[in-house]
């Protein structure tokens, strides 16, 4: 089976007067690993269930390889899911719960056979076949689900939080071969999650939603190190991205007792400006040579590092990676250095990224 | 910390297990009591029963067989008929109740309905005033009907849109409970009329269609939250897999509801087995059921016969106790465990 590339052309849901999805616009190339990522109620599992047929499409398009299936039945779309739940039949075994989807298309007892074995060979499940479900850990109950998506060959696979019932240490490996099984197999891929490490980790390309709306769409890379707006600055990276917050006064903000430049950027005096900076890219420093002052709340060493959070001028907390042998106490008052070129600058009232050659 | 931690017989000592089962004893002595002097005075001679309690047979008295010989030889015809008629009956009515009632419980769980406001009030209006055009004022009623049916479609067509007001399946659900919050002797006589005036009066047909109406909502509310309560994740994944509505219905939803059926099933078709008003007004011989049967008993001339309507009782339970023999391996839980999360 071919890859298909998938196209959502101005998708909208409306829920009587909610509107769950406003006006998405989205490519999904053949082959593509694509994370919907954000927080819950922002529309990202409604949109995978328009695509997958589920949920009727209020408004706009889906274009799959080339055919408008908007208002065509989930069953003539080619499309399998695995489902948060796992969704598995419990009145069925392992192996008739893989071979579900052969068995409605009515393939041949030898072939469904087969490809069972095939298809539970590749998540590891040849010795469990003849279990039923509530027999099975967690993590072989996702592997069954994962089984039975793969077994019909689909053109597209949606996933809605397939990891989240995983305890913390299974979630990583399943990622992992997750991530290996979609390379092999070459499908497209359209994830749901509101985990960013998982969208980080997995993703070829990473769709950000909010209220509804998509706020960016690029690379892990891209929307880590060139957010779009101060939602994706702050949603994306663990510890998240710190803001502060200042008044902009002659081409620069005052935070504090600080001012900080405001490089290159024309903005009116008297602008409320956020500047963000990510914990990696800050240092404490003497508050002599700081670009702003703060005052300990805690250091957290966690192995290869220490995790220092501070309180800020405005009692916000901000949070700086620091040596693992880093020695301080609470309470004391410190400098932070924020590298000049890892600064981001934000409309406090807007969200709007400030970029240098833009207008303000 | 409990103060009683619960243990299985066998960790228990000698006197803790002796002490359980003495009191387990004594509890089912206690509810199968009744029955065994059911069973007990069905083989008591007239005057064992009326000398006072007698508990033993063979030591405490003799058993007879007389009022077996009443039941099944001298009045054979009469429990035949009565027997037949209600296992008849209750299958027929339990089997049209139980298909009906859950099949308009899965409508109501799955699909989403929006009647509106409007609409319901246009139609009994039209169907009021169709009543009372033929009933009042002698138009004929094919008339009277089809002017009904074209005024209400063009009303629908001309003001449905303009009242926006909808109903919902919780509202269709309630209504179809609130069928059963009046007690069913409010509606007896209108039905006896009703059965009379088509001449089904004492006939079969006439209860097995009363029982199947009057249990339906008991079927749609039980099977309501028993359908609700199969994942729609299950059903959703199996659409995606391919599966159209009824394979949905007959490979995930059909083997996840046997518990759910088997409850329904045993309670309606006891509701129908044990049903006395409505048969006692729709039946005088041909269609007479087992409980006038037994009521029979105690209205002749000779005063209340203890020892036949003991008879009579016993041979009615047995059913019953079979059918539920027969489903209750159904109804078992945790048929669901496993389908989502753990």
């Amino acid at each position: 089976m071919d890859a298909k590339r998938i196209e959502i052309r101005g998708m909208d849901k409306h829920y009587g007067a909610f509107h769950a999805v406003k006006d998405l616009n989205l490519t999904v190339e053949p082959g593509e690993f694509l994370v919907l990522l954000g927080p819950s109620g922002c529309g990202k599992s409604t949109a995978l269930r328009m695509i997958a047929g589920l949920e009727e499409i209020t408004g706009g398009e889906l274009i799959l390889g080339g055919r408008d299936v908007t208002h065509v039945l989930p069953k003539y779309r080619d499309i399998a899911m695995v489902f948060q739940s796992y969704a598995l039949y419990p009145h069925k075994t392992v192996a008739e719960n893989i071979g579900f989807p052969l068995k409605i298309a009515g393939a041949s007892v030898a072939d469904q056979k087969a490809a069972v074995l095939d298809a539970a060979s590749q998540v590891h499940l040849e010795q469990l076949l003849d279990r039923y479900p509530r027999e099975l850990s967690g993590g072989q109950r996702q592997r069954v689900a994962l089984a039975r998506a793969i077994i019909r060959r689909p053109a597209v696979f949606l996933m809605d939080e397939p990891l989240s019932n995983l305890d913390a240490k299974l979630r990583g490996a399943m990622r992992a071969e997750l991530k290996r099984m979609q390379k092999d197999l070459g499908v497209t891929t359209i994830y749901v999650t509101h985990d960013q490490i998982e969208a980080m980790t997995l993703a070829h390309r990473v769709a950000i939603m909010r209220d509804g709306v998509l706020q960016q769409l690029g690379t892990p890379k891209e929307v880590y190190r060139d957010p779009a707006n101060i939602f994706v600055a702050g949603f994306m990276g663990s510890p998240p991205m710190n803001f502060v917050t200042g008044r902009s006064t002659r081409q620069s903000i005052r935070i504090g007792d600080h001012d900080v430049p405001l490089a290159g950027l024309s903005v009116r005096d008297g602008r409320e400006i956020s500047v963000g900076f990510r914990p990696e890219d800050a240092a404490l420093c003497d508050p002599a040579e700081a670009t702003l002052t703060a005052e300990v709340f805690i250091a957290e060493m966690t192995g290869d590092e220490t995790l220092v959070t501070l309180v800020g001028p405005h009692d916000e907390h901000l949070i700086v990676r620091a040596d693992p042998d880093l020695q301080i106490d609470d309470g004391e008052r410190v400098g932070i250095r924020v590298d000049p070129d890892r600064r981001y600058y934000f409309d406090a009232e807007t969200g709007a990224r400030l970029r240098p050659d833009g207008t303000g | 910390m409990s103060l009683f931690t619960p243990r299985r017989i066998g960790q228990m000592s000698l006197g803790g297990s002796l002490i359980t089962y003495a009191l387990l004893l004594a509890w089912a002595a206690f509810v199968i009591f009744p029955i065994y002097w059911l069973v007990i005075t069905s083989f008591k001679s007239i005057s064992d029963v009326n000398a006072g309690p007698v508990y033993l047979p063979f030591i405490d008295f003799q058993p007879s067989l007389h009022a077996w010989k009443d039941l099944l030889i001298e009045d054979w015809d009469d429990t035949r008929r009565a027997y037949v008629n209600s296992i008849i009956i209750a299958l027929c009515s339990t089997a049209l109740s139980v298909l009906v009632g859950s099949m308009a419980a899965y409508a109501l769980v799955r699909v989403t309905y929006a009647p509106r406001f409007s609409t319901i009030l246009l139609f009994v209006l039209s169907l009021g005033g169709a009543l009372a055009a033929s009933l009042a004022y002698g138009v004929d009623w094919r008339l009277a009907g089809a002017v009904a049916v074209a005024i209400f479609v063009l009303a629908v067509r001309g003001l449905g849109n303009r009242f926006a007001a909808t109903l919902g399946n919780g509202d269709i659900l309630f209504w179809m409970i609130s069928q059963r919050i009046l007690a069913p002797v409010v509606v007896v006589v209108p039905i006896y009329m009703m059965f009379q005036s088509v001449g089904l009066l004492d006939t079969r047909t006439a209860i097995i269609v009363t029982y199947a109406v009057i249990n339906l909502p008991i079927v749609v509310w039980l099977m309501f939250d028993f359908f609700n309560s199969i994942p729609r994740d299950l059903e959703e994944s199996a659409q995606l897999d391919g599966a159209t509505m009824f394979t949905v219905f007959r490979e995930v939803v059909l083997p996840l509801s046997k518990p759910g059926l088997a409850a329904t099933t045993l309670l309606v078709m006891i509701l129908a087995w044990n049903e006395y008003l409505l048969a006692l007004f729709l039946s005088t011989a041909d269609a007479q059921t087992m409980p006038i049967l037994v009521a029979a008993m105690n209205a002749g001339e000779r005063g209340i016969l203890w020892w036949t309507m003991s008879a009579v009782i016993v041979v009615m339970i047995l059913p019953v106790l079979v059918l539920a023999i027969v489903l209750q391996r159904f109804i078992s839980k945790g048929i669901l465990v496993g389908a989502v999360k753990g």
